[in-house]
């Protein structure tokens, strides 16, 4: 085969061993669908002596600038040994870390003497010498470019296999389209794809390498990078309290507070036992431990006992998925029967509260939302809210959340936000103990406001090295959640798709009132991709319209450049192999991880597999076949990487405390705690306190329960009317409730969390996590499936026991997965986490992956809010055949599978070139 | 003498010393103490993953599970009974050792062992299972799945620094007598739970008195909470008497087999008159 004397020639261990994977796939494959693979467990690879090298990496995936969870790689003999913790003592500054400790009721809570790692951070050998790993540049071989609509075959994409073509061949291609497009349709008609949340780079790119270069051309059309994962605060609650530019609540020094002055924390749809895990590690975690220990009541609200819950949750209340404003307009109900509310705080702090009791009470829809009508709704009993509603009435309450899930990613996620803002104003938002605390994320943004954990000395920053990143903005530009649309939608410039703001995470709420379009203002329509850290199918709403788009010519070319082949990639015309973090040299500021923030060289640990590059080295390779003044402008004369990472650190906040040589030398500097930490206001208590001095940034300053400028600005929105409200339906979403026509073809809502054993859809190749009980189940055809949690009495029902495999269905698809019968899931509701690779059975159909993204709701959350809707939308469940399903579809059923990797596409791909 | 100590009220169930052990040991060898463990299929740190209760009354139990190092260790007894009794052998630091030059073959040494903690590497043909990290404590370092456990629930240390949680804490199968070294904190064994209302009011019910009393006669007594529930906890399998009793409200009565941790649901108490 022709891979051998490429092997021969880069020699690296872990190429032998995918080799060796494939060579006996090759051999096996015609008679069995699941293959014995021992990827990477050859001998000689053994390593029985201590490390001779260690680099620090950051482990979570946020972003740039955002890193978090930094580690020790111990390197021996050119292969990575394992993962450590970093420890901070250790490497404390001159004057030491002024370690903080927060006391609270007779106990004490400390920052951590080391980075506290999460699973995901463990498993980072085996997503570097992974057997699904691209090691060497790609062609679809049934894809020739020119744009030549018969020569694409574009129907093919998803389907057709690939074949190896030398990094020369391909920059080549990838530069020729490039000004092909450019002289045919106009440089913005290249469209940059960068989706959220990759591994932590600042040098490198991800996001916007490619970007940077068609920059020099002269644009591009961006893919806005949405506020994917806390939509409704985004879209809803700034409306009612401002908090420009996150939309979630003041966190600064909360941490304190709540363990000071809190009764009960409620985890609102939160699981601080996931998204942390990506966004920071275990702290929060460790901080819910200490809580528990001085007694703060943990309550969980939420469709399923998450992850954070088993943990943590001294009661839970389950709430069927994207109900939850049935639930807080029962329990304002209470307060404001029962007078149990802070009227004096509404008359000083908020404005329009009027317009709240009207709904409340029914003046405007003849409904008075009392606990008995929320509980036909949201299924919790009529009693528990009325005890809840009490509960919190007489306590110190905050709430806590931790993105994604069915209470901000669902139809209308707005009015729950703006629900949630308006029950912690009728209870004095900002009185010490009540605020609403995030627990992931810390200084999102590099806000300080965002960090409920005691402050960091500084906020180091690489803002002056970082390349475009993806969550800029630009006159030409397709929110995420619109991109099938307009890829093959019939618009033009006569008639535009038009939507409400730019939709880009750190934008002024301003943006949301006004009229953006594509193609926009002299531009044509968008013809190629050229996309990084693909996850449009796995991630976004409704990837079958997406993969339907790509598959239709007018997409001339996608160029794809990632590390593993998962998602987008298996729709890529030319795709490029990327590095892992590992493989790269870095500069990277840990400003997530909790205990305190600090600036990391990230040393080479291993040399690059394959023929791997960087992100920014992909782009800079085709910059070079662009011309030699390109390539300088784009690689800033040749400046060495060394140079680019001293100007960061030039530039970082840090600069005056070590120099760069020491620095370089040190290769982490952590930022001490501030010495007077403990004095920050927490929260929103200097709005509490002097209302007048600390105004809100609304229009009127206050807590608007009704908004003004929503109400003249759209005045035709019946969905995200002035004041929040409960929504059955709407144009937008006319039938997505169980109490809605469709639900008798579909009745179950999906919960669609944040993955708890992956990363969006990274890290679903990893085999010490697959072989967790709760990550896969195995069905009777040894394909690892997706689980899907259903509650006993729905599974008695539906005749399916744990173990068997069912089909997610609605009009727009299926995918499969594995049961777990589980009490972990409420009544009519099943789950089944977002992010699980494609594995198409019938591309734009049909998936075994259990990807349920790909059957999402296209619709955005309501007409002027174009944000994703991917979790709490109808489904129906139905027992299947696996068997039965591989006669029908032999092709798909028959693709090279590793139990420990899953499928492996890429095999695949070059068997057929074999054959 | 070196022991683990596992409390189960600080574990957040994150497999990460499950895939520590796996960080460290598979790919790697740690001659003399081990050869590589398999990519997947044995945990020489293994979790244990259990769901309780009914919903809304449920918890999730983890428990980890490395070989015990017993100080009358059940593998030792059995290679000795082989005639290889340098196949597996006690360190002085307590840690039990299997020779991976000299236990090849000895597949007896999984079934010796009461707590599954021995693994059969058939490419290896060797028995294998967890080694302290022996070759990381020689240089003073953790073993690697404790290094690994960021909340606490997982510790290691001397024997005297545990001593006054060792007089709080747990083994493991204590019947089989093998003097295990990992102890265990704040089992949650099995619990009975639920929730006391009015049907007349559509309100919980907040300061019932439930008592539930064991086969030995003895009672635990709880108030329910202000949102109805009662909770009793680390029960053991066995009979039980529940009764409820309400100011106005007609007493409930229940006998109870416990063998799994029970949601006994809503109570609707009848008011007295």
């Amino acid at each position: 085969m022709e891979l051998t004397e490429s092997n021969k020639k880069s020699g690296t261990s872990a190429e032998g061993c995918i080799e060796t994977a494939a060579a006996s796939k090759a051999e096996n494959f015609a008679d069995s669908t699941v293959v014995s693979v021992t990827a990477c467990t050859v001998a000689e690879s053994v390593t029985t002596t201590p490390a001779d090298s260690s680099a620090i990496k950051t482990m979570g995936f946020c972003g740039p600038c955002s890193a978090s969870e930094p580690a020790v790689i111990d390197v021996k003999d050119g292969r990575m040994l394992r993962t450590r913790p970093l420890s901070y003592t250790k490497n404390a500054p001159a004057g030491g870390l002024n370690p903080w400790t927060i006391r609270a009721r007779g106990k004490e809570f400390k920052a951590a003497e080391k980075s506290e790692l999460s699973p995901y951070a463990l498993v980072a050998k085996q997503r570097v010498y992974s057997a699904n790993r691209i090691l060497y540049p790609m062609k679809r071989k049934d894809w020739s470019p020119g744009g030549d609509p018969t020569k694409i075959n574009a129907q093919n994409r998803g389907k057709s296999g690939y074949e190896r073509i030398s990094w020369d061949e391909a920059t080549e291609i990838i530069a020729n389209e490039v000004m092909r497009i450019k002289d045919t349709y106009g440089i913005n008609s290249v469209f940059v794809q960068s989706d959220g949340h990759h591994q932590v780079k600042s040098l490198h790119g991800p996001r916007g390498c490619e970007g940077a270069l068609l920059d020099i051309l002269g644009g591009y059309t961006l893919q806005a990078r949405n506020p994917d994962s806390w939509e409704g605060w985004y879209w809803g609650a700034k409306h009612v309290w401002g908090q420009d530019p996150v939309g979630q609540g003041s966190c600064n020094n909360l941490f304190y507070d709540i363990a000071k002055h809190t009764d009960t924390l409620l985890h609102w749809g939160c699981d601080v036992c996931t998204t942390p895990w990506a966004w920071g590690g275990q702290f929060p975690s460790r901080y819910c431990f200490f809580l528990h220990d001085i007694g703060v009541k943990q309550i969980y609200i939420c469709p399923d006992f998450n992850y954070g819950a088993a943990a943590h949750a001294d009661k839970w209340i389950p709430v069927l998925p994207n109900t939850d404003s049935a639930l807080q307009l029962a329990i304002a109900y209470v307060w404001l029967t029962e007078d149990l509310y802070d009227k004096e705080y509404i008359e000083t702090h908020s404005t329009g509260f009027d317009w709240f009791v009207y709904h409340l009470t029914g003046g405007d829809d003849l409904t008075p939302k009392t606990p008995e009508w929320a509980e036909s709704i949201c299924g919790v009993p009529a009693r528990t809210i009325k005890a809840l509603a009490r509960h919190w009435a007489k306590r110190n309450v905050s709430i806590a959340h931790g993105n994604g899930g069915s209470f901000i990613r669902s139809t209308y996620s707005h009015e729950p936000a703006r629900l949630e803002v308006a029950l912690l104003g009728m209870q004095a938002l900002g009185k010490p103990g009540r605020n609403q605390v995030k627990m992931m994320e810390y200084q999102l943004f590099s806000l300080a406001e965002q960090m409920p954990a005691p402050r960091s000395e500084v906020i180091p920053n690489l803002f002056a090295v970082l390349l475009p990143y993806a969550a800029d903005t630009r006159e030409s530009l397709v929110p995420e959640t619109l991109v099938p649309e307009a890829l093959v939608g019939d618009y033009s410039n006569e008639q535009p798709l038009e939507w409400y703001g730019t939709t880009v995470a750190g934008m002024p709420v301003e943006d949301q009132f006004k009229k953006y379009s594509y193609p926009a203002k002299d531009f044509k329509r968008i013809h190629m991709l050229w996309i990084d850290s693909p996850k449009w199918t796995s991630s976004w709403n409704c990837g079958n319209l997406y993969i339907d788009a790509v598959r239709n010519p007018i997409i001339e070319t996608i160029v794809v450049q990632h590390i593993w082949m998962e998602d987008d990639c298996l729709l890529a015309d030319i795709l490029l192999p990327v590095n892992t973090k590992f493989e790269e040299f870095d500069i990277n500021c840990d400003i997530m991880s909790g205990n305190y923030n600090s600036l990391v060289i990230e040393k080479q640990a291993i040399k690059p597999l394959g023929e791997s590059k960087s992100d920014w080295e992909c782009a800079a390779e085709v910059a070079k076949k662009l011309g030699a003044d390109v390539f300088k402008q784009f690689s800033n004369n040749n400046e060495p990487i060394e140079s680019r990472a001293q100007r960061g650190f030039d530039a970082s906040g840090i600069q005056d405390r070590l120099t760069w040589e020491e620095f370089n030398n040190k290769e982490v500097y952590v930022v001490p705690a501030a010495k007077d930490w403990q004095d920050d206001a927490a929260g929103f208590y200097n709005f509490y306190r002097w209302p007048n001095h600390y105004p809100l940034k609304t229009p009127s300053g206050l807590l608007e329960y009704y908004s003004q400028r929503l109400a003249e600005s759209f005045p035709n929105d019946d969905e995200r009317g002035p004041y929040p409200k409960w929504i059955e339906k709407g144009k937008t979403h006319p039938d997505e409730r169980l109490s809605t026509p469709r639900s008798s073809k579909y009745p179950f809502l999906l919960v669609s969390n944040h993955p708890h054993f992956r990363m969006h859809s990274q890290l679903d190749d990893c085999a010490w996590l697959r072989e967790i009980k709760m990550c896969k189940v195995k069905g009777p055809d040894g394909y690892a499936y997706e689980p899907v949690w259903i509650n006993p009495i729905d599974a008695q029902e539906l005749g399916v026991k744990s173990g068997d495999v069912v089909k997610l269905f609605n009009e727009r698809g299926w995918t499969l997965g594995g049961v777990i019968v589980s009490n972990r899931i409420i009544r009519h509701a099943v789950l089944q986490d977002h992010g699980a690779r494609i594995d198409p059975i019938e591309p734009g159909v049909s998936d075994r992956g259990g990807t349920n993204n790909l059957i999402a709701p296209k619709k955005i959350i309501s007409q002027n809010c174009a944000g994703e809707v991917t979790s709490g939308y109808l489904v129906g469940v139905e027992k299947v055949d696996v068997f039965e399903l591989a006669k029908l579809y032999p092709e798909a059923f028959s693709r090279p599978y590793d139990p420990e990797t899953g499928p492996l596409h890429i095999n695949h791909a070059l068997r057929e070139e074999r054959n | 003498m070196k022991v683990f100590v596992f409390d189960a009220q600080k574990c957040n169930g994150c497999y990460s010393c499950q895939i520590a052990c796996k960080d460290e040991h598979c790919n790697n060898s740690w001659i003399p103490y081990a050869l590589p463990q398999p990519t997947t299929g044995q945990y020489w740190m293994r979790v244990d993953e259990q769901e309780h209760g009914a919903i809304p009354k449920v918890r999730v139990e983890y428990t980890c599970v490395p070989c015990m190092h017993c100080d009358a260790a059940p593998c030792i007894k059995a290679a000795a009974a082989a005639g290889v009794a340098d196949a597996v052998y006690k360190r002085a630091d307590g840690i039990v050792i299997i020779n991976p030059e000299a236990a090849r073959g000895m597949r007896e040494l999984v079934t010796a062992c009461p707590y599954r903690a021995i693994y059969y590497n058939e490419e290896l043909d060797l028995p294998q299972k967890c080694t302290g990290c022996a070759h990381l404590l020689d240089v003073g370092e953790l073993p690697h799945c404790v290094d690994l456990c960021a909340t606490g629930g997982l510790r290691f240390g001397e024997e005297e620094d545990f001593l006054a949680e060792i007089a709080q804490a747990e083994t493991l199968m204590p019947e089989c007598d093998t003097k295990p070294r990992v102890y265990y904190l704040n089992r949650p064994h099995l619990f009975i739970a639920g929730e006391v209302w009015d049907p007349y009011s559509n309100d919980i019910v907040e300061g019932a008195l439930v008592t539930l009393t064991d086969a030995q006669g003895k009672k635990q007594i709880v108030s329910s909470d202000d949102f109805g529930d009662f909770w009793f906890n680390q029960l053991l399998a066995g009979s039980y008497e529940l009764e409820i009793m309400a100011k106005g409200f007609v007493p409930v009565k229940r006998t109870i087999e416990l063998a799994e941790s029970l949601n006994l649901g809503d109570f609707p108490l009848q008011r007295k008159d």
